[in-house]
Protein backbone atom coordinates (compact mmCIF):
# COMPACT_ATOMS: atom_id res chain seq x y z
CA UNK A 1 0.00 0.00 0.00
CA UNK A 2 1.37 3.43 -0.91
CA UNK A 3 1.70 6.27 1.58
CA UNK A 4 -1.30 8.02 0.04
CA UNK A 5 -3.46 4.89 -0.08
CA UNK A 6 -2.82 4.36 3.60
CA UNK A 7 -4.37 7.79 4.23
CA UNK A 8 -7.41 7.09 2.05
CA UNK A 9 -6.23 9.32 -0.81
CA UNK A 10 -7.47 8.50 -4.35
CA UNK A 11 -4.98 6.09 -5.89
CA UNK A 12 -6.83 3.89 -8.37
CA UNK A 13 -6.70 4.43 -12.12
CA UNK A 14 -7.77 7.86 -13.31
CA UNK A 15 -11.48 7.66 -14.02
CA UNK A 16 -12.71 7.95 -17.61
CA UNK A 17 -14.06 11.42 -17.02
CA UNK A 18 -12.87 14.99 -17.36
CA UNK A 19 -10.07 16.53 -15.35
CA UNK A 20 -8.41 19.92 -15.32
CA UNK A 21 -4.84 21.14 -15.44
CA UNK A 22 -3.69 22.56 -12.12
CA UNK A 23 -2.24 26.03 -12.49
CA UNK A 24 -0.60 28.18 -9.84
CA UNK A 25 -3.34 30.81 -9.76
CA UNK A 26 -5.86 28.10 -8.81
CA UNK A 27 -3.80 26.48 -6.06
CA UNK A 28 -5.78 28.05 -3.23
CA UNK A 29 -9.19 27.81 -4.90
CA UNK A 30 -8.90 24.12 -5.73
CA UNK A 31 -8.05 23.22 -2.15
CA UNK A 32 -10.70 25.52 -0.68
CA UNK A 33 -13.57 24.97 -3.12
CA UNK A 34 -12.87 21.36 -4.14
CA UNK A 35 -14.55 21.75 -7.53
CA UNK A 36 -16.37 18.77 -8.97
CA UNK A 37 -13.78 17.47 -11.44
CA UNK A 38 -12.69 13.88 -11.76
CA UNK A 39 -8.95 14.39 -11.50
CA UNK A 40 -6.14 16.91 -11.90
CA UNK A 41 -3.02 17.07 -13.99
CA UNK A 42 0.10 19.03 -13.05
CA UNK A 43 3.20 19.91 -15.07
CA UNK A 44 5.89 17.84 -13.41
CA UNK A 45 8.59 20.51 -13.72
CA UNK A 46 6.53 22.99 -11.70
CA UNK A 47 6.76 20.71 -8.68
CA UNK A 48 10.42 19.71 -8.72
CA UNK A 49 11.40 21.69 -5.65
CA UNK A 50 11.41 20.26 -2.17
CA UNK A 51 9.89 23.33 -0.57
CA UNK A 52 7.67 26.20 -1.55
CA UNK A 53 4.03 27.03 -1.91
CA UNK A 54 3.50 25.14 -5.20
CA UNK A 55 4.64 21.77 -3.86
CA UNK A 56 2.59 22.22 -0.71
CA UNK A 57 -0.48 23.14 -2.76
CA UNK A 58 -0.10 20.05 -4.93
CA UNK A 59 0.23 17.86 -1.85
CA UNK A 60 -3.02 19.30 -0.50
CA UNK A 61 -4.84 18.95 -3.85
CA UNK A 62 -3.49 15.41 -4.21
CA UNK A 63 -5.34 14.46 -1.03
CA UNK A 64 -8.63 15.16 -2.83
CA UNK A 65 -8.03 14.16 -6.45
CA UNK A 66 -6.38 11.46 -8.52
CA UNK A 67 -3.27 13.02 -10.07
CA UNK A 68 -1.59 12.84 -13.45
CA UNK A 69 1.97 14.23 -13.75
CA UNK A 70 2.64 15.63 -17.21
CA UNK A 71 6.25 16.38 -18.12
CA UNK A 72 7.24 19.04 -20.63
CA UNK A 73 11.02 19.11 -20.23
CA UNK A 74 12.60 15.73 -20.90
CA UNK A 75 12.79 16.08 -24.68
CA UNK A 76 12.93 12.30 -24.96
CA UNK A 77 13.68 12.32 -28.67
CA UNK A 78 16.83 14.48 -28.34
CA UNK A 79 19.78 12.60 -29.84
CA UNK A 80 22.05 13.99 -27.14
CA UNK A 81 20.20 11.73 -24.72
CA UNK A 82 18.09 12.12 -21.64
CA UNK A 83 19.19 14.62 -19.01
CA UNK A 84 19.63 12.14 -16.17
CA UNK A 85 19.40 14.81 -13.50
CA UNK A 86 16.05 15.93 -14.89
CA UNK A 87 14.87 12.32 -15.04
CA UNK A 88 15.91 11.83 -11.41
CA UNK A 89 13.81 14.84 -10.45
CA UNK A 90 10.81 13.36 -12.24
CA UNK A 91 11.40 10.16 -10.30
CA UNK A 92 11.47 12.08 -7.01
CA UNK A 93 8.24 13.90 -7.96
CA UNK A 94 6.60 10.53 -8.68
CA UNK A 95 7.72 9.17 -5.31
CA UNK A 96 6.46 12.26 -3.54
CA UNK A 97 3.10 12.88 -5.23
CA UNK A 98 2.23 9.31 -6.26
CA UNK A 99 0.51 10.12 -9.57
CA UNK A 100 -1.66 7.49 -11.17
CA UNK A 101 -0.62 8.59 -14.66
CA UNK A 102 2.72 9.93 -15.88
CA UNK A 103 3.16 11.38 -19.35
CA UNK A 104 5.65 13.11 -21.64
CA UNK A 105 5.86 14.11 -25.29
CA UNK A 106 6.96 12.62 -28.61
CA UNK A 107 9.44 15.41 -29.25
CA UNK A 108 12.97 16.59 -28.78
CA UNK A 109 14.14 19.72 -27.02
CA UNK A 110 17.91 20.06 -26.70
CA UNK A 111 21.00 19.84 -28.86
CA UNK A 112 24.64 20.72 -28.32
CA UNK A 113 24.00 21.48 -24.66
CA UNK A 114 21.35 24.10 -25.40
CA UNK A 115 17.77 23.53 -24.28
CA UNK A 116 15.10 25.25 -26.35
CA UNK A 117 12.39 24.66 -23.73
CA UNK A 118 9.87 23.81 -26.40
CA UNK A 119 8.29 20.66 -27.81
CA UNK A 120 10.20 20.34 -31.09
CA UNK A 121 8.90 18.01 -33.80
CA UNK A 122 10.70 14.82 -34.81
CA UNK A 123 11.18 13.53 -38.34
CA UNK A 124 8.92 10.51 -38.79
CA UNK A 125 11.53 8.01 -39.89
CA UNK A 126 12.38 4.45 -38.87
CA UNK A 127 15.54 5.72 -37.17
CA UNK A 128 13.51 8.17 -35.09
CA UNK A 129 11.02 5.43 -34.15
CA UNK A 130 13.84 3.21 -32.89
CA UNK A 131 15.55 6.06 -31.09
CA UNK A 132 12.48 7.47 -29.35
CA UNK A 133 11.25 3.99 -28.39
CA UNK A 134 14.67 3.28 -26.85
CA UNK A 135 14.65 6.55 -24.89
CA UNK A 136 11.08 5.99 -23.70
CA UNK A 137 12.18 2.53 -22.57
CA UNK A 138 15.07 4.02 -20.57
CA UNK A 139 12.76 6.57 -18.96
CA UNK A 140 10.18 3.93 -18.08
CA UNK A 141 12.87 1.71 -16.55
CA UNK A 142 14.29 4.53 -14.44
CA UNK A 143 10.90 5.88 -13.40
CA UNK A 144 9.48 2.43 -12.76
CA UNK A 145 6.23 3.27 -14.50
CA UNK A 146 4.63 3.08 -17.92
CA UNK A 147 4.53 6.42 -19.69
CA UNK A 148 1.88 7.91 -21.91
CA UNK A 149 3.51 9.72 -24.82
CA UNK A 150 1.71 12.70 -26.36
CA UNK A 151 1.57 13.83 -29.98
CA UNK A 152 2.78 17.45 -30.27
CA UNK A 153 1.48 20.38 -32.28
CA UNK A 154 3.59 21.00 -35.35
CA UNK A 155 4.23 24.11 -37.40
CA UNK A 156 6.67 22.42 -39.78
CA UNK A 157 7.26 18.89 -41.08
CA UNK A 158 10.63 17.38 -41.91
CA UNK A 159 11.05 16.65 -45.60
CA UNK A 160 12.76 13.41 -44.55
CA UNK A 161 9.63 12.01 -42.86
CA UNK A 162 8.60 8.68 -44.37
CA UNK A 163 5.81 7.72 -41.97
CA UNK A 164 2.52 9.26 -40.99
CA UNK A 165 2.64 10.66 -37.46
CA UNK A 166 0.14 8.07 -36.26
CA UNK A 167 2.25 5.27 -37.73
CA UNK A 168 5.27 6.73 -35.97
CA UNK A 169 3.46 6.90 -32.61
CA UNK A 170 1.97 3.44 -32.96
CA UNK A 171 5.42 1.98 -33.68
CA UNK A 172 7.00 3.77 -30.69
CA UNK A 173 4.23 2.43 -28.45
CA UNK A 174 4.57 -1.10 -29.83
CA UNK A 175 8.35 -1.20 -29.31
CA UNK A 176 8.60 0.59 -25.96
CA UNK A 177 5.36 -0.63 -24.39
CA UNK A 178 4.30 2.94 -23.62
CA UNK A 179 0.76 4.16 -24.03
CA UNK A 180 -0.29 7.24 -25.99
CA UNK A 181 -1.76 10.51 -24.84
CA UNK A 182 -3.91 11.76 -27.69
CA UNK A 183 -4.00 15.55 -27.76
CA UNK A 184 -6.94 16.23 -30.04
CA UNK A 185 -6.20 19.94 -30.28
CA UNK A 186 -2.64 19.13 -31.36
CA UNK A 187 -3.98 16.81 -34.06
CA UNK A 188 -6.23 19.61 -35.29
CA UNK A 189 -3.50 22.29 -35.15
CA UNK A 190 -0.93 20.12 -36.96
CA UNK A 191 -3.41 18.98 -39.59
CA UNK A 192 -4.45 22.54 -40.38
CA UNK A 193 -0.87 23.84 -40.42
CA UNK A 194 0.52 21.02 -42.54
CA UNK A 195 -2.46 20.16 -44.71
CA UNK A 196 -3.06 16.74 -43.15
CA UNK A 197 -6.21 14.76 -42.43
CA UNK A 198 -7.08 14.96 -38.71
CA UNK A 199 -9.67 12.18 -38.88
CA UNK A 200 -7.21 9.87 -40.60
CA UNK A 201 -4.85 10.46 -37.67
CA UNK A 202 -7.48 9.33 -35.19
CA UNK A 203 -8.55 6.42 -37.36
CA UNK A 204 -4.92 5.39 -37.77
CA UNK A 205 -3.96 4.98 -34.10
CA UNK A 206 -4.22 1.45 -32.71
CA UNK A 207 -7.42 0.91 -30.71
CA UNK A 208 -5.80 -0.12 -27.46
CA UNK A 209 -2.96 2.40 -27.42
CA UNK A 210 -4.59 5.56 -26.07
CA UNK A 211 -4.78 6.08 -22.29
CA UNK A 212 -5.66 9.76 -22.01
CA UNK A 213 -6.96 12.63 -24.11
CA UNK A 214 -6.03 16.31 -23.99
CA UNK A 215 -8.28 19.14 -25.13
CA UNK A 216 -7.18 22.77 -25.34
CA UNK A 217 -7.68 26.00 -27.21
CA UNK A 218 -5.44 27.52 -29.86
CA UNK A 219 -5.08 30.86 -31.58
CA UNK A 220 -4.56 31.86 -35.20
CA UNK A 221 -1.68 34.08 -36.28
CA UNK A 222 -1.37 34.94 -39.95
CA UNK A 223 -3.15 31.77 -40.99
CA UNK A 224 -1.00 29.53 -38.76
CA UNK A 225 -2.72 27.88 -35.79
CA UNK A 226 -0.72 28.33 -32.60
CA UNK A 227 -1.15 25.80 -29.80
CA UNK A 228 -1.22 28.34 -26.97
CA UNK A 229 -3.69 26.68 -24.56
CA UNK A 230 -5.15 30.13 -24.02
CA UNK A 231 -8.84 29.87 -24.89
CA UNK A 232 -11.90 27.62 -25.09
CA UNK A 233 -11.73 24.36 -27.02
CA UNK A 234 -13.04 25.16 -30.51
CA UNK A 235 -16.04 23.43 -32.08
CA UNK A 236 -13.95 21.54 -34.64
CA UNK A 237 -11.85 20.06 -31.84
CA UNK A 238 -14.99 19.06 -29.90
CA UNK A 239 -16.17 17.24 -33.01
CA UNK A 240 -12.84 15.48 -33.41
CA UNK A 241 -13.00 14.59 -29.72
CA UNK A 242 -16.37 12.93 -30.25
CA UNK A 243 -14.80 10.92 -33.11
CA UNK A 244 -11.90 9.95 -30.87
CA UNK A 245 -13.96 8.63 -27.98
CA UNK A 246 -16.33 6.91 -30.41
CA UNK A 247 -13.24 5.02 -31.62
CA UNK A 248 -11.26 4.55 -28.38
CA UNK A 249 -14.09 4.53 -25.86
CA UNK A 250 -14.48 6.77 -22.81
CA UNK A 251 -11.04 7.97 -21.64
CA UNK A 252 -9.72 10.35 -19.00
CA UNK A 253 -9.95 13.73 -20.72
CA UNK A 254 -8.02 16.80 -19.65
CA UNK A 255 -8.89 20.43 -20.23
CA UNK A 256 -5.57 22.27 -20.60
CA UNK A 257 -5.58 26.03 -20.17
CA UNK A 258 -2.11 27.42 -19.54
CA UNK A 259 -2.10 31.00 -20.83
CA UNK A 260 -4.72 33.69 -20.19
CA UNK A 261 -5.81 31.28 -17.47
CA UNK A 262 -9.48 31.94 -16.64
CA UNK A 263 -11.34 31.64 -13.36
CA UNK A 264 -11.50 28.11 -12.02
CA UNK A 265 -15.25 28.05 -12.66
CA UNK A 266 -14.64 28.54 -16.41
CA UNK A 267 -12.21 25.66 -16.46
CA UNK A 268 -14.65 23.46 -14.57
CA UNK A 269 -17.45 24.40 -17.00
CA UNK A 270 -15.23 23.38 -19.91
CA UNK A 271 -14.55 20.05 -18.23
CA UNK A 272 -18.30 19.62 -17.70
CA UNK A 273 -18.74 19.81 -21.46
CA UNK A 274 -16.20 17.01 -21.93
CA UNK A 275 -18.10 14.99 -19.33
CA UNK A 276 -21.29 15.66 -21.26
CA UNK A 277 -19.74 14.28 -24.47
CA UNK A 278 -18.51 11.25 -22.55
CA UNK A 279 -22.00 10.83 -21.05
CA UNK A 280 -23.59 10.93 -24.51
CA UNK A 281 -21.18 8.20 -25.63
CA UNK A 282 -22.15 6.07 -22.64
CA UNK A 283 -25.82 6.72 -23.41
CA UNK A 284 -25.32 5.47 -26.96
CA UNK A 285 -23.50 2.41 -25.69
CA UNK A 286 -26.21 1.58 -23.13
CA UNK B 1 19.32 10.22 -46.06
CA UNK B 2 20.28 12.56 -43.25
CA UNK B 3 20.56 11.01 -39.79
CA UNK B 4 18.37 12.02 -36.86
CA UNK B 5 21.43 13.71 -35.34
CA UNK B 6 22.04 15.72 -38.51
CA UNK B 7 18.38 16.72 -38.74
CA UNK B 8 18.25 17.92 -35.15
CA UNK B 9 21.56 19.75 -35.55
CA UNK B 10 20.27 21.57 -38.63
CA UNK B 11 16.99 22.41 -36.87
CA UNK B 12 18.88 23.73 -33.83
CA UNK B 13 21.18 25.77 -36.08
CA UNK B 14 18.12 27.25 -37.82
CA UNK B 15 16.67 28.22 -34.45
CA UNK B 16 19.88 30.07 -33.63
CA UNK B 17 20.37 31.59 -37.08
CA UNK B 18 17.48 32.07 -39.48
CA UNK B 19 19.77 31.91 -42.52
CA UNK B 20 20.88 28.39 -41.63
CA UNK B 21 19.53 25.60 -43.88
CA UNK B 22 16.93 23.18 -42.54
CA UNK B 23 14.91 20.65 -44.54
CA UNK B 24 11.43 21.41 -43.23
CA UNK B 25 8.28 22.81 -44.75
CA UNK B 26 6.90 25.42 -44.55
CA UNK B 27 10.29 26.86 -43.78
CA UNK B 28 8.94 30.24 -42.70
CA UNK B 29 7.17 28.57 -39.78
CA UNK B 30 10.54 27.88 -38.16
CA UNK B 31 10.21 31.43 -36.86
CA UNK B 32 7.42 30.17 -34.55
CA UNK B 33 9.84 27.81 -32.83
CA UNK B 34 12.53 30.50 -32.82
CA UNK B 35 10.15 32.93 -31.14
CA UNK B 36 8.85 30.32 -28.71
CA UNK B 37 12.35 29.57 -27.47
CA UNK B 38 13.12 33.27 -27.01
CA UNK B 39 9.77 34.07 -25.38
CA UNK B 40 9.86 31.09 -23.02
CA UNK B 41 13.35 32.06 -21.92
CA UNK B 42 12.43 35.71 -21.45
CA UNK B 43 9.18 34.93 -19.64
CA UNK B 44 11.07 32.80 -17.13
CA UNK B 45 13.50 35.66 -16.54
CA UNK B 46 10.63 38.13 -16.19
CA UNK B 47 8.95 36.06 -13.55
CA UNK B 48 12.23 35.68 -11.64
CA UNK B 49 13.31 39.31 -11.80
CA UNK B 50 10.13 41.41 -11.57
CA UNK B 51 11.69 44.33 -9.70
CA UNK B 52 14.64 44.56 -12.05
CA UNK B 53 12.24 44.55 -15.00
CA UNK B 54 10.12 47.25 -13.41
CA UNK B 55 13.19 49.36 -12.75
CA UNK B 56 14.69 49.16 -16.27
CA UNK B 57 11.45 48.97 -18.28
CA UNK B 58 10.21 46.30 -20.70
CA UNK B 59 12.29 47.34 -23.70
CA UNK B 60 15.66 47.35 -21.95
CA UNK B 61 14.78 44.14 -20.09
CA UNK B 62 14.11 42.46 -23.45
CA UNK B 63 17.50 43.62 -24.71
CA UNK B 64 19.22 42.32 -21.59
CA UNK B 65 17.36 39.00 -21.79
CA UNK B 66 18.35 38.52 -25.45
CA UNK B 67 22.00 39.35 -24.79
CA UNK B 68 22.04 37.11 -21.73
CA UNK B 69 20.50 34.20 -23.67
CA UNK B 70 23.13 34.64 -26.38
CA UNK B 71 25.84 34.18 -23.76
CA UNK B 72 24.03 31.82 -21.39
CA UNK B 73 21.50 29.69 -23.27
CA UNK B 74 19.17 27.48 -21.26
CA UNK B 75 20.98 24.41 -19.95
CA UNK B 76 17.97 22.62 -18.52
CA UNK B 77 14.56 21.36 -19.50
CA UNK B 78 13.35 23.08 -16.33
CA UNK B 79 13.00 26.80 -17.08
CA UNK B 80 13.29 27.69 -13.43
CA UNK B 81 17.08 27.67 -13.75
CA UNK B 82 17.53 30.14 -16.60
CA UNK B 83 18.06 33.02 -14.18
CA UNK B 84 20.92 31.36 -12.34
CA UNK B 85 23.71 33.31 -14.08
CA UNK B 86 21.79 36.51 -14.80
CA UNK B 87 23.35 38.51 -11.96
CA UNK B 88 26.88 37.47 -12.98
CA UNK B 89 26.09 38.41 -16.57
CA UNK B 90 24.80 41.82 -15.50
CA UNK B 91 27.84 42.40 -13.30
CA UNK B 92 30.13 41.91 -16.28
CA UNK B 93 27.85 43.61 -18.80
CA UNK B 94 27.29 46.72 -16.68
CA UNK B 95 30.71 46.95 -15.05
CA UNK B 96 31.87 50.54 -14.74
CA UNK B 97 28.52 52.00 -15.74
CA UNK B 98 26.07 53.85 -13.55
CA UNK B 99 23.84 50.76 -13.68
CA UNK B 100 26.25 48.38 -11.95
CA UNK B 101 23.80 48.20 -9.02
CA UNK B 102 21.38 46.23 -11.21
CA UNK B 103 23.60 43.16 -10.78
CA UNK B 104 23.16 43.31 -7.00
CA UNK B 105 19.42 43.77 -7.42
CA UNK B 106 19.42 40.66 -9.65
CA UNK B 107 21.36 38.72 -6.99
CA UNK B 108 18.75 39.67 -4.42
CA UNK B 109 15.90 38.61 -6.69
CA UNK B 110 17.56 35.31 -7.55
CA UNK B 111 17.97 34.62 -3.84
CA UNK B 112 14.29 35.30 -3.51
CA UNK B 113 13.59 32.71 -6.22
CA UNK B 114 15.73 30.12 -4.45
CA UNK B 115 14.27 30.88 -1.02
CA UNK B 116 10.74 30.49 -2.38
CA UNK B 117 11.35 26.83 -3.23
CA UNK B 118 13.74 25.89 -0.42
CA UNK B 119 12.75 23.35 2.14
CA UNK B 120 11.50 24.77 5.44
CA UNK B 121 12.65 22.90 8.53
CA UNK B 122 11.10 23.03 12.00
CA UNK B 123 12.74 25.75 14.06
CA UNK B 124 13.78 25.45 17.70
CA UNK B 125 13.59 27.97 20.53
CA UNK B 126 16.28 29.52 22.70
CA UNK B 127 15.46 27.06 25.50
CA UNK B 128 17.75 24.61 23.71
CA UNK B 129 20.68 26.63 25.09
CA UNK B 130 19.81 25.44 28.60
CA UNK B 131 21.13 22.01 27.62
CA UNK B 132 24.65 23.38 27.55
CA UNK B 133 26.92 24.77 30.24
CA UNK B 134 27.88 28.47 29.99
CA UNK B 135 31.41 27.36 29.01
CA UNK B 136 30.07 25.32 26.10
CA UNK B 137 27.98 28.12 24.59
CA UNK B 138 30.78 29.72 22.61
CA UNK B 139 31.52 26.41 20.89
CA UNK B 140 27.97 25.94 19.61
CA UNK B 141 27.34 25.85 15.88
CA UNK B 142 23.88 26.59 14.53
CA UNK B 143 22.05 24.98 11.62
CA UNK B 144 19.97 27.74 10.08
CA UNK B 145 16.91 27.57 7.84
CA UNK B 146 17.84 26.23 4.37
CA UNK B 147 16.00 29.12 2.72
CA UNK B 148 18.20 31.78 4.41
CA UNK B 149 20.26 33.88 2.01
CA UNK B 150 22.40 36.83 3.10
CA UNK B 151 23.30 39.81 0.94
CA UNK B 152 25.62 42.77 1.29
CA UNK B 153 25.84 45.43 -1.41
CA UNK B 154 27.69 48.70 -1.94
CA UNK B 155 24.32 50.05 -3.07
CA UNK B 156 21.06 50.66 -1.15
CA UNK B 157 19.74 47.46 -2.67
CA UNK B 158 17.15 46.58 -0.04
CA UNK B 159 15.68 50.09 -0.22
CA UNK B 160 15.56 49.85 -4.02
CA UNK B 161 13.83 46.46 -3.85
CA UNK B 162 11.28 47.71 -1.30
CA UNK B 163 10.55 50.95 -3.16
CA UNK B 164 9.94 49.16 -6.44
CA UNK B 165 7.15 46.88 -5.34
CA UNK B 166 4.90 49.27 -7.24
CA UNK B 167 5.09 50.53 -10.81
CA UNK B 168 6.63 53.93 -11.52
CA UNK B 169 8.27 54.25 -8.11
CA UNK B 170 10.55 57.27 -7.77
CA UNK B 171 14.26 56.38 -8.06
CA UNK B 172 16.10 55.63 -4.83
CA UNK B 173 18.97 58.01 -4.06
CA UNK B 174 22.03 56.03 -5.19
CA UNK B 175 24.29 58.10 -2.98
CA UNK B 176 22.83 56.36 0.05
CA UNK B 177 25.08 53.94 1.89
CA UNK B 178 25.36 50.31 0.93
CA UNK B 179 22.97 47.91 2.61
CA UNK B 180 22.91 44.36 3.82
CA UNK B 181 20.13 42.01 4.81
CA UNK B 182 18.50 38.64 4.49
CA UNK B 183 16.10 36.74 2.29
CA UNK B 184 14.22 33.79 3.73
CA UNK B 185 11.01 31.83 3.35
CA UNK B 186 8.32 32.60 5.89
CA UNK B 187 5.31 30.31 6.20
CA UNK B 188 3.61 31.71 3.11
CA UNK B 189 5.82 34.42 1.66
CA UNK B 190 9.46 35.27 1.04
CA UNK B 191 10.80 37.87 3.41
CA UNK B 192 13.34 40.42 2.17
CA UNK B 193 14.70 42.35 5.11
CA UNK B 194 17.44 44.88 5.67
CA UNK B 195 19.64 44.17 8.69
CA UNK B 196 21.90 46.15 10.95
CA UNK B 197 25.52 45.54 9.74
CA UNK B 198 26.55 44.02 13.09
CA UNK B 199 23.64 41.61 13.04
CA UNK B 200 24.39 40.81 9.40
CA UNK B 201 28.03 40.08 10.19
CA UNK B 202 27.09 37.81 13.10
CA UNK B 203 24.45 35.99 11.06
CA UNK B 204 26.86 35.57 8.12
CA UNK B 205 29.45 33.99 10.43
CA UNK B 206 26.88 31.61 11.90
CA UNK B 207 25.60 30.70 8.44
CA UNK B 208 29.18 29.97 7.36
CA UNK B 209 29.43 27.46 10.22
CA UNK B 210 31.44 29.53 12.68
CA UNK B 211 30.90 28.68 16.37
CA UNK B 212 28.87 31.18 18.36
CA UNK B 213 31.88 32.70 20.13
CA UNK B 214 33.67 33.31 16.86
CA UNK B 215 30.54 34.79 15.28
CA UNK B 216 30.21 37.21 18.20
CA UNK B 217 33.85 38.27 17.90
CA UNK B 218 33.64 38.62 14.14
CA UNK B 219 30.66 40.93 14.47
CA UNK B 220 32.23 42.85 17.36
CA UNK B 221 29.03 42.66 19.40
CA UNK B 222 28.85 44.33 22.80
CA UNK B 223 26.75 42.83 25.59
CA UNK B 224 23.46 44.47 24.57
CA UNK B 225 23.95 43.69 20.89
CA UNK B 226 24.84 40.12 21.79
CA UNK B 227 21.59 39.61 23.69
CA UNK B 228 19.67 41.09 20.77
CA UNK B 229 21.54 39.02 18.15
CA UNK B 230 21.18 35.78 20.06
CA UNK B 231 17.50 36.39 20.60
CA UNK B 232 17.03 37.38 16.95
CA UNK B 233 18.01 34.06 15.44
CA UNK B 234 15.66 32.17 17.75
CA UNK B 235 12.65 34.49 17.75
CA UNK B 236 12.83 34.73 13.97
CA UNK B 237 12.68 30.95 13.72
CA UNK B 238 16.03 30.79 11.93
CA UNK B 239 17.62 28.04 14.05
CA UNK B 240 16.87 24.43 13.13
CA UNK B 241 19.51 22.68 15.24
CA UNK B 242 22.33 23.46 17.65
CA UNK B 243 25.36 21.29 18.28
CA UNK B 244 28.81 21.62 19.83
CA UNK B 245 31.57 22.23 17.31
CA UNK B 246 33.98 19.35 17.02
CA UNK B 247 36.96 20.14 19.28
CA UNK B 248 40.03 21.20 17.35
CA UNK B 249 42.70 18.46 17.22
CA UNK B 250 45.69 19.03 19.49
Amino acid sequence: MSRLESRGVPSGPIPACAGIGLRAIHHDAIVKDRPSVGWIEAHTENYFHEGGAAARALERARADYPLSLHGVGLGLGSVDGIDREHLARVKRAIARFEPVLVSEHACWGHAGGEFFNDLLPLPYTDEAVEFLAHQVGIAQDVLGTRLLIENVSAYVAFEHSRLHEWEFLAAVAAISGCGLLLDVNNVYVSSRNLGLDARAFIEGLPLDSVGEIHLAGHSCNGGVLIDDHGSHVCEEVWQLYACAIARFGALPTLIEWDTNVPALATLVAESNRADQVLGELRGLAA
Amino acid sequence: MASLRELQASFAAALRDESSACAVRPRENLSIYRNNAAINFRSALESGFPVLRRRVGDDYFRQLAAQYRQRNPSRSGDLHWVGRDFAAFLAEHLQGTEYAWLADLARLEWSRELAAVAMTRASIGAEVLARFTPEQLEDLVFSLQPSLRLHASDFPIFSIWAANQIDNAPPVDQSLMGECGLVRMRSDYVEVRRLDPFLFSYLSALAAGAPLGEAINTAGLDQDALVHALGFVFTEGLVCAVARARPAPH
